[in-house]
């Protein structure tokens, strides 16, 4: 019971209260560039959620089944990166070959995410907040991807219609989606508290 | 043994680079390790000294002091020991407690009988600028300074400047204040529990 | 590139001036925007977090540069990121052991400069093409102009949102500060209407 009372505070605490993208600002080239029509954001938050689970997983294993024991912590950014790399190098692979549709729908995304913040930033926080169990890693790599899936998509429907909508010539493109973003993230700070 | 000449040909950069690239962390690493570890000593000395003045030195405690934490997951916990001289003037180790946002990492301490706290410092916390971030402010903290180990209470409003058990909160920032009161309350009675098993202070008071 | 030792000069001081304003990485081509919002609650981080990415940068950029001739393009990007995360780690070492306060703020933004789309963005468009001293100069030029626009945002949000400067009060007791200033919106609309700002003024300049 505590353990599944602690994962769902921990996936509820990861997707809203501690957002990455609204309040860790990570992913935020991503959330600037792909936010303009709402299926690719969709397909972009997929991709981004999928390739977290598997590199919040993969080195969540790899700092403690290798690196923590042996300890090589210094290593650990040179190693991370290098797993992340490789894993969506692996998934753009093996979605090409098997899973057509998919590569269709979100493969364009893949290359994009080796150098996306988010990812990276996910597994760092894994680390930083000292998580010691397999099932914890898993979850919150899965919340980290859903919340930047839900930020991703509410912007991309505030975008379109802000294309109707009288902006400032000087404001327009990216400084009106980061005032958007900065409204968002204010609304996001009442969900600090629940729990 | 063509394919094999062909991947060399590819990647020796790559090879002799990653070799070259793991002895440069290694050296750095070797270099710079004391200093690290020196640095995150003198963190913590330096707001248990704040703490408790008197004290001299902070030495680990050898004995195992095992708890469980806030969120139900037992943890080893590191208690330090002040002394002045050979004397045992207090004992510090790290509370962490559940604030507004994040984890709040507090220091403790408490005088070598274990009957009332010394004081806490922040370590580190994400509470709201303006709001929760007040607990690690005097006019919060030193209601600690002197108040009984067991059975911290919260009110809403009351005098901050008597030292009881009865700890004020902090007008807009109760969730911050209850964070603080409510990880004391867990940690201190098992803190004391142990600490009494290992015969490191006395039983009763 | 020009031989003669004028020409050469000019390509030097038109690249050490082109990242502090024609091309800002920040301000322009809107690069390396996740630490620019997130450790510009004060000056001293972002400045802290401006000389680790100047650190990085140089140091990539000298590493590409000598081994530009021999890269396989496949393994390019590889090889920029294996070189990147080894000096960020080497930063994030040094930071800790001389500035541990600093280290402990900025938490895990210092590792995160190794996905800090300048660096690669940098090493693929200078580096890889370009003779180290000019690379130097590239890497310099662009991570002051990514200091400056760390450093300038920093500076709005830290005197509205505390009322001090580099720690130490500037304004009148009298002034309340913006609190919200210093949280995650605050970054988000300070960077929006600077970035606004510097359309504005590039185009009264045209």
């Amino acid at each position: 019971m505590d353990t599944v009372y602690l994962l769902i505070t921990g996936f509820l605490s990861v997707v809203l209260i501690n957002n990455l993208v609204l309040t860790k600002f990570l992913g935020i080239c991503p959330y600037l560039g792909v936010s303009g029509r709402i299926d690719m954001a969709f397909g972009m938050g997929l991709a981004v959620t999928f390739v977290m689970t598997l590199s919040g997983t993969l080195t969540w294993l790899i700092d403690h089944m290798v690196l923590i024991p042996l300890g090589l912590e210094v290593t650990r950014y040179v190693c991370f990166i290098l797993v992340i790399a490789s894993a969506v190098q692996l998934v753009e692979m093996y979605l090409r070959k098997f899973f057509p549709p998919l590569y269709d729908s979100f493969g364009i995304f893949l290359p994009l995410i080796t150098t996306n913040c988010a990812i990276l930033g996910l597994c760092l926080f894994l680390n930083l907040w000292g998580i010691d169990s397999l099932l914890e890693a898993v979850v919150l790599s899965v919340g980290g991807g859903i919340g930047f899936t839900m930020a991703i998509c509410i912007m991309a429907g505030i975008r379109e219609n802000l294309r109707m909508v009288d902006v400032p010539e000087s404001l327009q493109g990216a400084p009106i989606t980061l005032i958007t973003a900065g409204i968002l993230s204010l609304a996001f700070m009442g969900f600090a508290g629940i729990i | 043994m063509r394919s094999i000449r062909h991947f060399f040909e590819q990647s020796w950069l790559l090879i002799v680079a990653s070799f070259f690239f793991g002895l440069l962390i290694a050296v750095t690493n070797a270099a710079l390790s004391p200093r690290i570890e020196q640095n995150r000593n003198s963190k913590l000395n330096e707001l248990a000294g704040g703490l408790l003045p008197d004290a001299t030195a902070f030495t680990p405690v050898a004995e195992t002091i095992e708890i469980q934490a806030l969120d139900g997951k037992q943890q080893k916990l590191a208690v330090y020991r002040a002394t002045t001289g050979s004397q045992t003037v207090g004992w510090v180790f790290q509370v962490v407690g559940s604030g507004f946002a994040d984890k709040i990492e507090l220091v403790v301490a408490v005088d070598a009988a274990f009957t009332s706290l010394a004081g806490f410092d922040v370590l580190a916390s994400n509470e709201t600028p303006g709001f929760g971030d007040q607990i690690k402010y005097g006019y919060y903290r030193d209601q600690f300074k002197g108040a009984p180990t067991d059975g911290l209470t919260l009110v809403k409003s009351g005098d901050p400047a008597t030292i009881d058990a009865q700890i004020v909160a902090i007008t807009g920032a109760t969730v911050s204040s209850t964070a603080v009161v409510r990880a004391m309350d867990h940690y201190l009675p098992q803190v004391k529990t142990q600490l009494q098993q290992k015969g490191l202070i006395g039983h009763g008071n | 590139m020009a031989t003669d030792s004028d020409g050469q000069t000019c390509v030097y001081k038109n690249t050490l001036l082109a990242g502090l304003w024609r091309e800002n990485p920040v301000l322009r081509l809107l690069l390396g925007m996740c630490p620019t919002l997130a450790v510009t609650a004060a000056v001293k981080p972002a400045f802290t977090m401006g000389m680790c990415v100047v650190f990085v940068l140089v140091c990539s950029n000298v590493m590409v540069s000598l081994m530009r001739d021999k890269l396989k393009p496949h393994l390019r990007i590889l090889m920029f990121t294996l070189t990147i995360a080894t000096f960020v780690t080497i930063a994030d070492l040094l930071l800790k052991a001389f500035q541990p306060d600093m280290s402990a703020a900025l938490g895990p933004y210092v590792p995160l400069i190794i996905v800090n789309c300048i660096i690669i963005a940098r090493a693929e468009a200078c580096a890889s093409k370009n003779p180290i001293l000019l690379s130097i100069v590239d890497a310099l030029s662009m991570g002051a102009g990514f200091t400056v626009a760390l450093c300038v945002l920093a500076g709005i949000r830290e005197v509205l949102g505390t009322g001090k400067f580099f720690e130490i009060q500037v304004m009148p007791k009298a002034f309340v500060p913006w609190a919200a200033l210093s949280m995650p919106v605050g970054a988000f609309l300070a960077l929006g209407f600077l970035l606004g700002l510097v359309t504005l003024i590039t185009k009264k300049r045209s």
